[in-house]
C-alpha cells in the first residue's frame, strides 16, 4: 500500500482568499484635493493596498542589458551569479534574496571589466565622458558624474551623492596616477552601487489614499522598464519621469503603450513564458540513452526552440489569442524534431513552420516534445507529473503534496502492464485517490506520447485508452482535453496570476487578488492578447501603488 | 622564521590521487616546531570545519554497519570509503534522528545543516517554500575560525542540478540566515580563478588593490546610507550586501600575504548533456579544496556534492531517472547503486585531503568534516536514523575509526555539536528549539 496515512480531504486547494482575510483600508471619508483621486479609485470601490515596496535585485539578463544600454556592446569574461528562482519565478527570488559574497565578487569583476573595456577604446571613452579631461578637477568630470549617474541610478543623483563620487574620483586619480583610469574605476563604482544593482523602490505618500504609497516617477520608470524591457529606462522614459507624467494612470498607460509596441518588449514576455513552463529544466534533463537513443543534445535544443518560436509567432507575429497555445496546431520544427513528430519533408537545422495533422492527437504546447519530456521520467512516461503540471501550471490549482510519513513504496508492478493499469492503485485506493484521481487522468490523456514526446500507438503492446474526465467533464483523448482546458474558467485567470507574479516580483497578496477579476476581464476583452494583459497589469493599481511596509503586508 | 615570510614560490611536488601536481604547501617542516605540532612562531596549526553533502539519503540495510566500536565492517554503501583506506580517518554515527517538525526534505535539510526548524516563507504549486531559520553550521564555525584567512568560507558544488524553486532549502547548503545563501561555485575553472586569479606578481598589484578598495569603500557607504531608508526586510538584505562588499575589502588587505603559488589550472571535461562528467568534476573540485585548505585560504567549507532533493541523473550506475524521482519508486537497487557511486566520490574528496601532507600528518587530520544528507532513507523520505559520518581527527580532538550508534534515537544535533567541537569551536550547546542539544557524542570527543 502506498500511503500510510489517511485520505486527503482537501487535495486541490483553491487559491482564492479565505473570507474575511482581505485587508482593506478604513475607507477614507475625505479624499485629498488631487485631481487624479477618482481615477485611482476607478478600479475598485475600496482602494487596493498592494504589497509594500521592496528592492529588486537585477537579474543576470537585466544586468547584461543594462550594461550594454549604458556602455554599448560588451564582451565580458566575468560571469554573474545565476538567478535564483523562488515560487516559480526568478523575479521573486530577486526580491527575497540579497547580494551574497560571491555575488558581490562577481559584480565587482564584471563592473571593472566592463568599465575597462570602454575606457580602453579612445572613441568609446570620449563618447562616454563627453570630453577629454586633462585633470580630475576638470569641470567635465563633474558633468560626467551627473550625466552618467542619472542613467546608472535611473534618477538624478542627490547633491551628496555627486559630492561623494567626486571625492572618490580624486582619491582614485591619486592612487592610480592617471585620470582616465581613475574614471574607469569610478564608472565601476557606479556599476557596483546598490542603486545600480538593485531597483530601489521606496515610494511616496499617495495623495489620494491616506496610508498608501505611490511609486515615484523615477521608480515607476524603472518598474515599467524592467517589467517590459528587462533593462534600464531610455531617455524618453526618464524624461517622462522628470515631467511627472508617470504619476497618473494615463501617463503610465501612454508610456506602456509605446514600450509594448517596441521590439524590446519581446524578451520580457519570452522570459515569462519560459520560466513559467520551467523550460530551463530541459538543460538538466537526462534520459536513459538505451531507452531514448534519439534524444541528442541538438534535439533537446530544438524542443526548446520550438516552444519559444511558437510563442513568438503567436504572440508577436500573429498577435493571436493566447489560448491558441493550448490547442493550436501551427508549430516549428527542424529535421530532427520533425522526425520525432513523424512529419515528412523537413530538412536541416533551421526551424520550419508546419501544421500538425488536423486529425492527429498532437496539439498545443502540452503536446510538445519539450513539455512531454520534462514531465516524464528518464525511462518512461509519468501521467502523474503530466497531470500535476496541468493542475498547477495551466489551472493554477494547488495540489497538496503527499502527507508526512507517506511510504512511497508501491507494491511491485507487472512489467507487462500498461501505465494506466499500473496506476490503478493511485485512483482506486481511497488514500491515494483523493489527489491522484484529479491528477492521473489528465496525464493519462497523453499516454500516446512517450517519455520524450514521440507518438506511440500502444503501451507495452496494448492499445492506449486516453479518455478521462476533467472536473466532471468527460473527454475522449488529448485533443478533447485541450478544448476543455481552453474553455476552463481557471485557465485565463491562471495566466493573469502568473504574469502578475512575474511582473511584480512577488506572490499576490490577498488585497492584490482583488485585481484579478478586472485583469481577467481585460484579458478577455482583448481577445486574450498577452501584450494587452501586460498593459492592463502595469497600469493597474497593483503596479502603481504599494502598502507602507510599516502597515504590514500579507506577502511573504 | 614565521610562516608569512615563506616565499610564495615555496611549493612541493606532491601527488594528488596518484598524479603529480605542483602543489603549493606553505607549511613545510622547517616552519614547524620540533614536535611538528605547531608553527615555529608558536601559532597553532589550523583546524578546519567542513560539510560534504549529498541529497536524498541512503538505504539503511546497506549503510549501517552491524558492529559498533572499532571493528565495524562496511556494508556496500560505506565500502568505497573503506576500500580507499579511509577507515581509520572517519567515524560512523548512526541511530540519530531529526527532532524538528517534519516535512519531507525541508525539515531534514534545515535540521542537519543548522540544528533548527525550517522557516516556511510561502507556498507554490503543491508544496511549501522554505528557508533556514538560523545560520547553517558552517557559518557558526566561520564565526570562530574565519578572520585569519583570505576567505571566510568556501562553497563548492559538483552535480549541476540546481534545486527547485521550493526555497533556498533545496538550492543552497550554506546560509548566513533566512533567505541569505552563500552560493557554491560549480565550475572548477571559476573556483581556481577566484582562489588564484590576481596574484601579487602583477607589477601594479598595490595600486590596483588600493583603487579597488576605494571603490568598495564608497559602495559600502552607499549601502549603509540606503539601508536607513528601507523596510526591515530590505535592511536585512542590504546588511548582507554590506558584509559581502566588506569581505572583498578584507581579502584585498590580505592578498599578497598568501604564501601559496597557484596550482595547475583545472580543465573541466565537456558535458555532453546526457552524461554529466560528475566524477571528473568531483576530482577537480576535491583537488582545489585540498590546495585551498593546505594554503590556508580558508578554514571553513561546504561541499555540495549534490543538492537536497536533487534530480541528478546518475548515468554511471544506470539510473532509470533523476535520483529524487527514483526514490519515489519504492525500494529499488538503482537508488542503492547511486548511493554507492556518491560514496566513491566522497572517498575521492577525503582521500585527497588525506594524501595532502601537513605537519607530519595530513590536511584531513586537521579537519572535522560532517558527511550527511537531508533524509535518512530517500525512498521512504524519513528522518529517523540519519546517515552521518564525521571525517578527520580535528587536530587530535576527534576519535576516528569507530561506529557509534544511538539506541535511543538521540538528536542529530549532537553530531553537529561534536563536529564543531572537533574543529575547535568549543560550544556548550548547539541548535534551536527541538534541535537544541547541550551534549555532543562523548565517545568521539577527545576531552
Amino acid at each position: 500500500m502506498a500511503w500510510l496515512t489517511g485520505a486527503l480531504a482537501s487535495c486541490i486547494g483553491t487559491i482564492e482568499p479565505a473570507p474575511g482575510t482581505s485587508r482593506r483600508s478604513d475607507a477614507p471619508s475625505e479624499l485629498g484635493p488631487q485631481t487624479n483621486a477618482r481615477d485611482d479609485l476607478a478600479e475598485a470601490e475600496q482602494p487596493v493596498f498592494p504589497a509594500p515596496p521592496t528592492l529588486h535585485r537585477l537579474g543576470v539578463d537585466e544586468l547584461q542589458n543594462t550594461l550594454s544600454d549604458l556602455l554599448g556592446p560588451l564582451t565580458l569574461r566575468a560571469e554573474l551569479e545565476p538567478d535564483t528562482a523562488l515560487k516559480g519565478f526568478s523575479s521573486i527570488g530577486a526580491t527575497e534574496l540579497t547580494i551574497a559574497n560571491t555575488t558581490a565578487e562577481k559584480l565587482e569583476a564584471t563592473a571593472l571589466e566592463a568599465a575597462q573595456q570602454v575606457f580602453a577604446d579612445e572613441k568609446r571613452r570620449k563618447a562616454l565622458l563627453g570630453c577629454a579631461p586633462g585633470a580630475i578637477d576638470d569641470p567635465c568630470v563633474q558633468a560626467f558624474i551627473a550625466r552618467f549617474g542619472r542613467r546608472a541610478f535611473r534618477r538624478p543623483l542627490a547633491d551628496d551623492e555627486r559630492a561623494q563620487m567626486s571625492t572618490l574620483a580624486v582619491d582614485l586619480a591619486r592612487s592610480l596616477g592617471d585620470v582616465n583610469e581613475a574614471l574607469s574605476y569610478l564608472t565601476a563604482a557606479f556599476l557596483q552601487s546598490p542603486h545600480f544593482v538593485f531597483r530601489v523602490e521606496i515610494g511616496a505618500p499617495d495623495p489620494a489614499v491616506p496610508g498608501r504609497l505611490r511609486y515615484t516617477g523615477y521608480e515607476m520608470a524603472s518598474r515599467l522598464s524592467y517589467a517590459l524591457w528587462r533593462s534600464m529606462p531610455d531617455d524618453e522614459l526618464l524624461a517622462a519621469a522628470d515631467e511627472g507624467a508617470l504619476a497618473t494612470r494615463e501617463g503610465v498607460d501612454l508610456a506602456a503603450e509605446r514600450m509594448i509596441a517596441s521590439p524590446r518588449f519581446r524578451p520580457s514576455l519570452r522570459r515569462f513564458f519560459s520560466e513559467n513552463l520551467s523550460l530551463d529544466r530541459l538543460s538538466t534533463l537526462s534520459k536513459e540513452p538505451s531507452v531514448y537513443p534519439q534524444l541528442t543534445p541538438t534535439l533537446k535544443k530544438a524542443m526548446r526552440a520550438e516552444l519559444e518560436r511558437r510563442f513568438d509567432d503567436l504572440v508577436f507575429t500573429e498577435d493571436g489569442d493566447y489560448r491558441d497555445l493550448l490547442d493550436g496546431r501551427t508549430t516549428f520544427v527542424d529535421a530532427e524534431l520533425a522526425k520525432l513528430y513523424g512529419i515528412a519533408g523537413v530538412r536541416g537545422t533551421a526551424l520550419t513552420r508546419v501544421e500538425l495533422p488536423a486529425d492527429g492527437l498532437r496539439a498545443g504546447i502540452l503536446g510538445s516534445a519539450a513539455l512531454l519530456a520534462i514531465q516524464a521520467t528518464a525511462t518512461d512516461t509519468s501521467p502523474t507529473r503530466r497531470g500535476k503540471f496541468i493542475r498547477g501550471q495551466i489551472l493554477c490549482q494547488e495540489v497538496s503534496p503527499p502527507p508526512a510519513g507517506t511510504n512511497f513504496a508501491l507494491s511491485p508492478v507487472d512489467a507487462n502492464k500498461t501505465m494506466r493499469e499500473r496506476l490503478t492503485v493511485h485512483r482506486t485506493s481511497p488514500s491515494c485517490a483523493g489527489c491522484h484521481a484529479r491528477l492521473d487522468p489528465l496525464g493519462l490523456a497523453f499516454e500516446n506520447f512517450d517519455g520524450i514526446g514521440a507518438f506511440r500507438a500502444t503501451d507495452r503492446g496494448m492499445p492506449i485508452d486516453a479518455s478521462g474526465t476533467l472536473d466532471g467533464e468527460p473527454f475522449t483523448g488529448p485533443v478533447a482535453l485541450l478544448a476543455l482546458l481552453r474553455a476552463h474558467p481557471a485557465s485565463a485567470r491562471c495566466v493573469v496570476r502568473q504574469l502578475y507574479r512575474f511582473a511584480s516580483g512577488h506572490q499576490e497578496t490577498d488585497d492584490e487578488e482583488r485585481l484579478f477579476d478586472g485583469l481577467t476581464r481585460a484579458f478577455a476583452a482583448s481577445g486574450y492578447r498577452l501584450p494587452a494583459l501586460m498593459r492592463a497589469l502595469v497600469t493597474s493599481d497593483g503596479f502603481r501603488f504599494a502598502a507602507s511596509a510599516m502597515s504590514g503586508g500579507t506577502m511573504r | 622564521m614565521t610562516r608569512r615570510a615563506v616565499s610564495r614560490r615555496t611549493f612541493l611536488r606532491g601527488t594528488l590521487a596518484g598524479s603529480a601536481v605542483a602543489l603549493a604547501l606553505p607549511r613545510l617542516e622547517c616552519m614547524l616546531d620540533v614536535n611538528g605540532t605547531a608553527y615555529a612562531d608558536g601559532s597553532e596549526l589550523p583546524t578546519r570545519f567542513g560539510v560534504w553533502f549529498f541529497g536524498n539519503g541512503v538505504r539503511h540495510e546497506h549503510w549501517i554497519p552491524s558492529e559498533v566500536g572499532p571493528s565495524w565492517q562496511p556494508k556496500e554503501q560505506l565500502a568505497p570509503l573503506v576500500d580507499a583506506g579511509l577507515k581509520p580517518h572517519f567515524s560512523v554515527i548512526s541511530g540519530l534522528s531529526v527532532k524538528t517538525p517534519f516535512y519531507v526534505h525541508h525539515s531534514g535539510m534545515t535540521a542537519i545543516t543548522s540544528g533548527a526548524p525550517m522557516k516556511v516563507v510561502g507556498k507554490v504549486r503543491d508544496t511549501i517554500v522554505t528557508t533556514v531559520s538560523q545560520p547553517t553550521i558552517d557559518m557558526v564555525a566561520a564565526q570562530k575560525l574565519a578572520g585569519k584567512t583570505p576567505f571566510r568560507s568556501l562553497e563548492l558544488g559538483v552535480c549541476k542540478f540546481r534545486g527547485t524553486d521550493e526555497g533556498t532549502t533545496f538550492q543552497y547548503l550554506s546560509m548566513n540566515g533566512p533567505n541569505n545563501p552563500n552560493p557554491p561555485e560549480y565550475v572548477p575553472e571559476r573556483l581556481f580563478e577566484r582562489l588564484f586569479g590576481l596574484m601579487p606578481e602583477d607589477p601594479r598589484f598595490a595600486q590596483i588593490t588600493k583603487a579597488r578598495a576605494s571603490v568598495l569603500d564608497a559602495v559600502r557607504g552607499q549601502i549603509g546610507a540606503l539601508s536607513q531608508r528601507v523596510s526591515a526586510h530590505d535592511k536585512q538584505r542590504l546588511d548582507q550586501h554590506f558584509e559581502s562588499v566588506r569581505a572583498i575589502e578584507r581579502r584585498l588587505s590580505t592578498q599578497g600575504t598568501n604564501a601559496c603559488a597557484a596550482p595547475v589550472r583545472p580543465s573541466t571535461p565537456p558535458d555532453d548533456d546526457a552524461k554529466e562528467p560528475i566524477a571528473e568534476k568531483n576530482a577537480l573540485m576535491s583537488d582545489l579544496l585540498a590546495v585551498a585548505l593546505a594554503c590556508d585560504l580558508t578554514r571553513v567549507f561546504t561541499y555540495c556534492f549534490d543538492a537536497c532533493g536533487s534530480a541528478t541523473y546518475f548515468w554511471q550506475t544506470n539510473a532509470s531517472d533523476g535520483m529524487h524521482q527514483m526514490c519515489h519508486k519504492g525500494r529499488n537497487d538503482l537508488v542503492h547503486r547511486a548511493v554507492v557511486f556518491m560514496m566513491k566520490q566522497c572517498a575521492r574528496t577525503l582521500s585527497t585531503l588525506r594524501d595532502t601532507p601537513e605537519a607530519g600528518g595530513s590536511v584531513l587530520d586537521n579537519c572535522a568534516i560532517l558527511v550527511t544528507s537531508e533524509h535518512a532513507e530517500g525512498d521512504s523520505h524519513t528522518q529517523d536514523d540519519f546517515p552521518i559520518l564525521l571525517a578527520g581527527r580535528g587536530g587530535g580532538r576527534l576519535r576516528t575509526g569507530l561506529h557509534v550508534r544511538s539506541t535511543t534515537r538521540e538528536n542529530t544535533s549532537k553530531a553537529l555539536l561534536t563536529a564543531l567541537r572537533g574543529a575547535g569551536v568549543a560550544l556548550p550547546a548547539f541548535g534551536h528549539e527541538e534541535g537544541r542539544v547541550t551534549e555532543g557524542i562523548a565517545a568521539l570527543e577527545v576531552s
